[in-house]
């Protein structure tokens, strides 16, 4: 590469806590085929740079310890929001969560992403993390994914191998850990056309600014009258990746909207979810909130469309 | 009270408030000098651990690296603020005693060069069990932390007045409740960092200080220089709530760097090191005991408490009085007994923190008294109004109370929060809570016996009388002393504010004054500086009344105007007047120093929570609960206090804000937790959650007429008394709210979800 490395040998004094930057090369490739050969040519040394609010802070804290950061700035492509034929909305993987917030396409279409986004830490970082980020760093409370699953959402990957598109709700392999192989580059989130009629997104933390999710639900329903035709539940925070509510969904299909029902189906997603004790939460208590979260996140999609 | 004063009450602004809001204020931090080093501490990864060796040899070989340091190579002597138990080394010697003691430093050329060399130093330990609990730790056979103290006992307090147990007898109604805290930490926004300049046998240290006085002796003891050796140098600081009221490892490890390099060191402690080194807030384990006739007078009160005082003393002996100490500040009773239990563990060592001791207390005790009022069929705020101390009045442990208007404060609440017709009166999920609190308007005895005044304050006024400087040693660190100070200046004198300049807090250049604790400065520092002022104003009036040739006693100065009291007519600039003192005498001087009376009984530990003055406080909140998730939504909380004459609405009422916003925070979000290995799970920002701007509810903050008679104006403290009340206010609100108890701190959404399950379990069961 193009200057020897200065490594500081693994510390086990001070792991774990937060102190200074350790040494990497980085590179900001001009082009997407560059970039994936990079990757794939430095393997697991190199890691994708978009925002940094989670490499960085990881680095910091010797949870990671990349040599080669691989930014993604010059990469064009992956910018903006736009809806394209058949009714999809394209949302490139360097969106920023403001950019998410702020987007006329969104607000308009799926109101229910900007107002994930805009639960998402603060302002600062609302200002440098991205969609692909947050999606791409893998951690179970992670505000975005729910509602994108809800909405069935399938990511764009460009590797040196070529093109593919996957669910989103495919992309993660644990805490942590996403599905996307090294080589791999976000390049773009599609929310597909479909004909659901509402869709929304609870965050449940600590405090109402700059708080992981407790527990994060999204729902997305299409509804013909008082019949839930179709419906989608997405949980954060509730298992080690982002989770559907199948049963819970299941449950709901074909029949007419009750209170009872939404109860049933918080109970059953309640039920599914694989939560855990953690500081912001015992096991328990995170199973309960996805009860109370599920059926409130329905009984707003149902009643106020995308919001 | 604009008539009766020109300068003092009135919300002047900030003196400082352009240069902050611009970035022109300079914090230690921002500071550099030529050939400046940087300087880091390396700390143990262990919560208790022998040390079996320490190898520098490659850390010192790091080009960059100019020295390395352990306990070999600085004093051996014990320190610590609290002079009857100084138990903390510089870095330890054999042993270990939590997680992120202080081990070695390094000084480098850079910051990047520092942490390097911090990883290169090779400390071999053999870990030793440890104690996280306070009452595990008091148990025989648990692990010994200090060996002069056995079961960890640090201070043992047993304070009996009048007969508790008579008391008990006699009552109507006996009940005894526990409650636990928890602990927090201060969080100031500006992280600690102190610069070290050693040279020429004098040592100057810039740091973020509360006390430039106390980290100059102690500073001084550890090195055996002369005080007058040792300048210690305040720049602007960014909050301490009690947690920079000490020397750190970042001044004596700097200091030492300093003088081996021969270079300025700068040394700091990152967001993670902060909560380490901590000095914040104790738990406590309060057990309370209250005996009511059937009126609900109070007959007498048993507070028996254990606290967690981590591993080293810091504060914590003041801090463990003062946690019995203050609670007969606000009612009426003549028996109280008092035992606490200090004990060391494994954990960051505890101090001093905004309210000092007192608000754990004080939430348990008034969530006790709602409990007893529940007990007798009483309004809780009926029952505060009947035991509500009154002026001139003397507590059971000897502390003298001049003014008090509790009573007044509980009555205008009442008012302006629409108590009446809101308690027990809301929709179900709506609850409204009361509770009180007082606070001492300084401390009493300084922390370290000494019979120098606690305050000193001089004016210069310029050649030209075009502006005056206040030398002060008091402490602005962001709450407003040195706005304040100088409104009291210009009263005094008769000048104007916006001519006012300041030099405060350093050792050097200012005269003494303990510093920024105690909530003292307005009325101790105040004192001082009203008399500099007022000596300054008796010259100005005798050179004005030599060079009107008229006789002194018929003048008076008031902003900046020397004038004839019968006939305005008559009159002078100051400017001009002082510019004749400068050439007939030389320089127009005032000079004013202040001491407290002899305050408080004879009995042990009499001397915390001795006061000149009290301020008295009753706060309402109002409560919205969710009852699924334990929600708690603070719709508003009304606030009112008794804190004497007031010097600057403003600030006083964003002290207010402030004390309100940190006693939120410790209420429902704020705690330090540690893993089974005594380390800190949530040494940030992020997970240790003080509230945000949205997480504010609305805020009323309102006064009661009141004066101090032993006070500069009649000034009192507001600075720490408004934190106190919030917890146990809250605790009440959610009460009433609920009909459900949380017996621990914080009060959070879980705790309080797990209280209405378990209420709607039980009365499944019983129904
Ligand atoms: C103070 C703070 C508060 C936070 N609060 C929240 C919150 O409330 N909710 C929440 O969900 N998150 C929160 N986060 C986490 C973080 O901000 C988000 O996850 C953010 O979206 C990450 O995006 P980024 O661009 O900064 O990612 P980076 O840190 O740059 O990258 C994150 C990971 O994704 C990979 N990556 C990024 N982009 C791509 C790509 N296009 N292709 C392949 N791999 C990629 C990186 O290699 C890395 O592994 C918070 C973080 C901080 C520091």
């Amino acid at each position: 590469m193009t200057r020897p490395l200065t490594r500081c040998g693994q510390n086990e004094v001070k792991r774990g806590m937060a102190m200074y930057l350790p040494d990497f090369d980085y590179y900001a490739p001009a082009s997407l085929p560059e970039a994936c050969a990079l990757l794939a040519q430095s393997g697991p040394r190199a890691k994708v740079l978009a925002g940094g609010t989670d490499v960085l802070p990881m680095m910091k804290k010797e949870k990671i310890a990349p040599e080669i950061l691989v930014s993604i700035k010059k990469l064009h492509q992956l910018t903006g929001i736009r809806e394209t034929p058949g009714n999809k909305v394209v949302i490139g993987a360097r969106t920023t969560h403001n950019e998410l917030v702020n987007s006329p396409v969104l607000q308009k279409k799926y109101l229910s992403v900007c107002v994930a986004a805009h639960r998402i830490g603060n302002n600062q970082i609302r200002n440098v993390g991205t969609i692909g980020g947050n999606i791409v760093n893998a951690v179970p409370s992670a505000d975005l994914p729910p509602i994108l699953i809800a909405l069935g959402a399938l990511i764009k990957l460009t590797g040196t191998g070529g093109e593919r598109d996957l669910p989103l709700e495919e992309a993660f392999a644990g805490p942590g850990r996403s599905a996307i192989s090294p080589d791999e580059i976000l390049t773009a989130v599609i929310i597909p056309g479909s004909s659901l009629t509402g869709s929304t997104y609870f965050k449940f933390a600590h405090r109402r600014s700059g708080a992981l999710a407790v527990v994060g639900v999204a729902a997305a329903v299409t509804m013909e009258g008082e019949v839930c035709r179709e419906a989608r539940i997405a949980l954060g925070a509730a298992a080690p990746t982002p989770m559907r509510a199948k049963k819970a969904e299941e449950l709901l299909r074909g029949r007419v909207v009750t209170e009872e029902l939404l109860e049933e189906a918080g109970r059953c997603a309640a039920a599914e979810s694989k939560t855990r004790t953690s500081i912001r939460g015992s096991a328990d208590y995170r199973r309960d909130m996805v009860r109370v979260f599920t059926k409130r996140a329905l009984r707003k999609a149902i009643k106020d469309g995308h919001s | 009270m604009s008539e009766k004063y020109a300068v003092i009450g009135k919300s002047v602004p900030k003196i400082d408030g352009r240069v902050k809001v611009t970035g022109q204020a300079k914090y230690t931090g921002d500071l550099k000098f030529p050939n400046m080093l940087v300087g880091k501490i390396l700390t143990s990864p262990h919560a208790h651990a022998r040390i079996l060796s320490i190898d520098t040899s490659q850390a010192e070989k790091l080009p960059g690296v100019k020295a390395v340091i352990t306990h070999r190579d600085v004093p051996a002597l014990k320190y610590g603020i609290s002079p009857a138990r100084w138990d903390e080394n510089i870095f330890c010697i054999d042993r270990v005693r939590f997680v992120g003691d202080k081990v070695a430093a390094v000084a480098a050329i850079d910051e990047e060069t520092v942490y390097k060399a911090l990883k290169l130093i090779k400390v071999e330990y053999e870990v030793l069990p440890a104690v996280f609990d306070p009452v595990a730790a008091m148990q025989e056979g648990a692990p010994q932390i200090h060996d002069e103290y056995p079961r960890n006992i640090n201070t043992e307090i047993h304070q009996n007045f009048g007969d508790v147990e008579k008391a008990f007898a006699a009552a109507h109604h006996v009940r005894t409740d526990q409650f636990t805290g928890q602990r927090t930490y201060q969080s100031p926004i500006e992280p600690h960092s102190a610069i070290s300049i050693w040279e020429d046998g004098k040592l100057t240290v810039y740091t973020s200080t509360q006390s430039p006085h106390y980290f100059q002796y102690y500073i001084a003891r550890e090195f055996g220089l002369k005080m007058g050796d040792v300048r210690v140098v305040k720049p602007f600081v960014g909050g301490g709530f009690g947690g920079k009221l000490e020397p750190t490892g970042l001044e004596f490890a700097g200091a030492v760097l300093s003088r081996l390099t021969g270079r300025p060191v700068k040394m700091f402690y990152d967001r993670h090191e902060m909560f380490a080194h901590n000095r914040g807030r104790h738990r406590q384990i309060m057990k309370i005991t209250t005996g009511v006739d059937k009126d609900g007078k109070i007959l007498g009160v048993h507070a028996d408490f254990i606290m967690d005082g981590g591993a080293y003393t810091s504060l914590g002996i003041a801090t463990a009085y003062y946690a019995g100490a203050m609670l007969p500040l606000t009612y009426e009773f003549e028996n109280y007994k008092f035992d606490m239990y200090r004990v060391y563990t494994n954990l960051p060592a505890c101090g001093a923190q905004r309210g000092h001791g007192a608000p754990q207390p004080r939430y348990a005790f008034e969530c006790h008294l709602d409990m007893l009022a529940e007990d007798l069929g009483m309004d809780p705020l009926e029952l505060r109004l009947r035991n509500a101390r009154r002026p001139d009045t003397v507590t059971p442990n000897e502390f003298k109370i001049n003014s008090c208007e509790l009573k007044a404060c509980i009555e205008k609440v009442r008012e302006i929060s629409g108590w009446d017709k809101k308690k027990g009166k809301l929709p179900h999920g709506r609850g409204i809570g009361i509770a009180v609190g007082s606070f001492v308007s300084g401390a009493g005895y300084p922390i370290y016996r000494t019979n120098l005044p606690h305050s000193a304050a001089m004016i210069k006024v310029h050649e030209d009388g075009s502006a005056a400087t206040l030398y002060t040693g008091a402490v602005d660190i962001g709450q407003g002393t040195d706005t304040v100070l100088c409104q009291m200046a210009a009263e005094a004198m008769g000048y104007t504010y916006e001519h006012m300049k300041i030099v405060a807090a350093d050792t050097e250049t200012t005269p003494h004054d303990f510093g920024a604790y105690s909530s003292r400065q307005t009325l101790m520092s105040g004192a001082a500086v009203k008399q500099a002022g007022e000596e300054v104003k008796r010259q100005i009036l005798e050179t004005a009344a030599a060079m009107l040739d008229i006789d002194v006693s018929t003048l008076d100065c008031r902003e900046g105007v020397v004038f004839c009291q019968s006939n305005p007519e008559i009159q002078k600039t100051f400017a001009e007047v002082a510019r004749e003192f400068f050439v007939r005498k030389g320089p127009l001087v005032g000079r004013g120093s202040y001491a407290p009376p002899k305050l408080g009984g004879k009995f042990k530990g009499a001397a915390v929570g001795t006061s000149p003055a009290y301020s008295f406080a009753a706060q309402v909140s109002e409560v919205a609960i969710d009852e699924e998730t334990g929600e708690i939504d603070v719709k508003a909380v009304w606030d009112v206090h008794d804190c004497g004459t007031v010097i600057n609405p403003a600030l006083l009422h964003a002290q207010v804000h402030g004390a309100l916003f940190m006693g939120m925070g410790e209420a429902v979000w704020e705690e330090v937790v540690f893993d089974e290995q005594g380390r800190i799970k949530n040494a940030n920002l992020s997970e240790y959650r003080l509230p945000t701007a949205l997480d504010m509810p609305e805020i009323t903050s309102q006064l009661v007429e009141s004066c101090e008679p032993d006070a500069p104006w009649g000034v009192k403290e507001v600075g720490e008394g408004a934190t106190i009340p919030t917890m146990g206010c809250y605790s009440n609100a959610i009460y009433d709210a609920m009909g459900v108890r949380v017996y621990s701190l914080p009060l959070s959404y879980e705790k309080v979800w797990r209280a209405l399950k378990e209420k709607r379990e039980k009365e499944a069961g019983g129904g």
